[in-house]
């Protein structure tokens, strides 16, 4: 239905002891005008008291759809119902996710519950960041790497705390690992909350809006990260049937380790660009109207995962091109 | 959802909506129970309504939050909320605290003969009549549905993977049997013979138990998830939502397995979404997500009414009164209709 209401969703993660409860404070208590609805793990660092706060028990299961990394997370369809029958209407949700969460499927969610789609749509990945202890949390767990592999934005807190120079190799390190987030650097998680809230940032539109920085694929091999992203263009049209043939393969067979991909796509004989994005196996994609006329076609992809090296990822878009 | 109506035809009223009365509450019907010729209603706003032919409804304010559930326990009415309480309401408005579990919600509640039970999170807590103190029956995880059989001897808890069925020994201890399905399961239903265990799942399919040798299977085929379903005249059906046909699988002679399921249509290719049997008859009150309700004849499809047209807002609730004389319909938006059944 056109003009459905749906409730944007972000979903909030970082490592312990990141920030994350200062920030949902800020949330609960700053004079916004806004009524929010936040979703806190029962494991939360600290009590946060509010009517407004719904404890969540972080129960992930598999779909039964033969797609072994499709999982979701139960209780936050069950929450997510609940919540939409409210008599007053939310201006916004926030899923707080553990520190040892994986982001993917509390994403997954909104992509696979039809209830949770038509209600609520997920509006961005903010993943908090410690810049004093970020570089050896990476190291360390592979969970603070894929909080940082998920986010569309990334606090970088504590900045109050980190030498200049500090600041800047921890920004690379995540830049490394996901180029495309926006990163805001904070102290205390200072952050106006309207670059943090209502970001559009899963709209296929948002995509188009604010294209990411795709980089010819020029990729160095020297850091030993885990995660990585790699981009690639074509000036070239590709062919729709191969895209899809390999694409889908390649999410179908390699999409654990593909943790999140986004595309402007120029097919050959279609007058309108094709936009998608996805989380491991799932994508969502759609034609979004005309080349404008002052713009080059051309295609964009991005990949952040684990292993791409592994994938032939070039080669197999270079086999894309049409002829 | 709403819509704008303006894009539907401009139907006149349903002789039912004539004759009702019809509300407009603006808060979302979350729930409704028929206790005697009372139907109460339970909203978003944590208000009940409880309605009566030839008296003015009486509202309550009953819960801080949504009322998530509702039953009926004699004649009371019990509700859980996302305040965390879990309440006893009698017909004149008498509110009664069960528990109060604070910031969880109370997901789940159910009765029977007196003893209550209600599920927060992945515990759910029984009160025998005769006790003050709930005892805890614990769950892997969260639980999506509770029910009781017809002689309520034992007690069904869907849960992630499964169903947990808990029936006291001789000696009067809980003991649990397990039925495993991967998957989550939600609402889940004993049919009124008892013979058989049904839930709907997050996917779009049903699953069955034959209770005697715990042979399982699935009903399949459905649009969406099956919120919604109902045993019919005893265990004649199982009628179920989830697709623009309400499907109703034959549960007589051996069950439903590898016969087909009646396919009742409706027009407009709206989904069903909610279910409520016609007592003791082979006939369902359907609602549609476009608000509009319908009255049908099993086995005979031609034999269809209308009772409640559009509204724009999927339906939510359909109650009955005992004496079957008048029937509740609520939908997501909290327009509500309550009429008579009968021509004068």
């Amino acid at each position: 239905m056109e003009n459905k209401h749906q409730v944007p969703v972000t979903v909030l993660t970082g490592f312990l002891g990141a920030g994350k409860t200062t920030l949902l404070n800020r949330i609960l208590t700053e004079q916004h005008g806004q009524k929010y609805a936040v979703i806190v793990n029962e494991f939360g660092e600290q009590g946060i008291d509010n009517d407004l706060v719904v404890d969540a028990d972080e129960e992930v299961f598999e779909m039964n759809n033969g797609c072994i990394c499709c999982t979701v997370r139960g209780d936050l369809i069950r929450i997510l119902s609940g919540l939409m029958k409210r008599a007053d209407k939310l201006d916004a949700i926030i899923v707080e996710t553990t520190g040892l969460a994986d982001p993917a499927p509390v994403a997954q969610t909104f992509f696979v519950d039809q209830d949770v789609a038509n209600k609520t749509k997920l509006d961005a990945i903010v993943t908090v960041a410690d810049a004093v202890h970020l570089s050896s949390q990476i190291e360390d767990h592979h969970e603070a790497e894929e909080q940082i592999a998920f986010g569309d934005v990334i606090l970088l807190n504590k900045i109050d705390l980190v030498k200049d120079e500090n600041i800047d190799l921890v920004t690379k390190r995540i830049r490394k690992i996901n180029p495309f987030a926006k990163i805001i650097k904070t102290t205390k998680c200072g952050a106006p909350l309207k670059e943090i809230l209502n970001l559009d940032a899963f709209s296929l539109k948002r995509i188009l809006e604010v294209e990411p920085d795709f980089l010819e694929s020029d990729h160095d091999h020297e850091h030993d990260d885990d995660v990585t992203s790699l981009s690639f263009v074509s000036d070239k049209p590709l062919d729709m049937e191969k895209f899809q043939n390999w694409f889908g393969k390649l999410l179908q067979t390699k999409g654990q380790d593909i943790m999140r991909t986004k595309g402007i796509l120029d097919f050959k004989g279609e007058n309108d660009r094709y936009v998608f994005q996805g989380v491991h196996m799932l994508m969502d994609a759609s034609p979004m109207g005309k080349w404008p006329d002052d713009k080059e076609r051309s295609s964009r992809l991005v990949f952040i995962g684990r292993n791409l090296e592994t994938m032939n990822l070039k080669e197999g878009f270079e086999a894309c091109k049409s002829e | 959802m709403t819509t704008d109506l303006n894009q539907f035809p401009q139907l006149d009223k349903t002789k039912f909506e004539q004759r009702g009365i019809q509300l407009e509450i603006g808060v979302p019907v979350t729930c409704a129970v028929s206790i005697g010729n009372y139907i109460a209603a339970g909203f978003g706003d944590g208000t009940i309504r409880i309605f009566s032919s030839g008296e003015k409804h009486k509202t309550l304010k009953a819960h801080k939050g949504v009322i998530l559930c509702m039953a009926k326990d004699g004649d009371n009415i019990l509700t859980g909320g996302d305040d965390g309480y879990f309440l006893k309401i009698s017909l004149n408005g008498e509110i009664n605290e069960v528990t109060n579990f604070g910031s969880r919600w109370v997901d789940h509640v159910a009765a029977h003969n007196g003893n209550l039970v209600c599920s927060s999170g992945k515990v759910v807590y029984y009160w025998d009549k005769n006790k003050k103190e709930p005892k805890s029956l614990n769950h892997d995880s969260t639980i999506g549905g509770l029910a009781f059989d017809a002689k309520g001897r034992r007690l069904a808890v869907s849960r992630y993977g499964g169903v947990t069925v808990w029936k006291k020994d001789y000696s009067n201890k809980w003991k649990s049997t397990k039925l495993d399905w991967k998957g989550s399961h939600n609402k889940v239903s004993f049919s009124p013979d008892g013979k058989y265990l049904v839930t709907s799942m997050q996917e779009n399919v049903l699953r069955c138990w034959r209770l005697k040798d715990k042979l399982d299977f699935a009903m399949s085929g459905y649009g969406s998830k099956v919120k919604s379903f109902a045993f019919i005249d005893d265990t004649s059906y199982l009628a179920t939502s989830g697709a623009i046909d309400a499907i109703c699988w034959p549960f007589d002679g051996e069950g439903p397995m590898g016969r087909k399921p009646i396919c009742l249509p409706y027009i407009g290719n709206k989904q069903v979404t909610f279910i409520e049997p016609f007592p003791n008859e082979k006939a369902i009150f359907a609602g549609l997500s476009d608000g509009s309700v319908f009255l049908s004849q099993i086995e005979n499809e031609n034999n269809t009414i209308i009772i409640r047209s559009f509204t724009g807002s999927e339906v939510s609730a359909i109650a009955m009164t005992d004496d079957k004389s008048s029937i509740f319909i609520g939908d997501i938006s909290g327009n509500t209709l309550w009429t008579s059944i009968w021509d004068q």
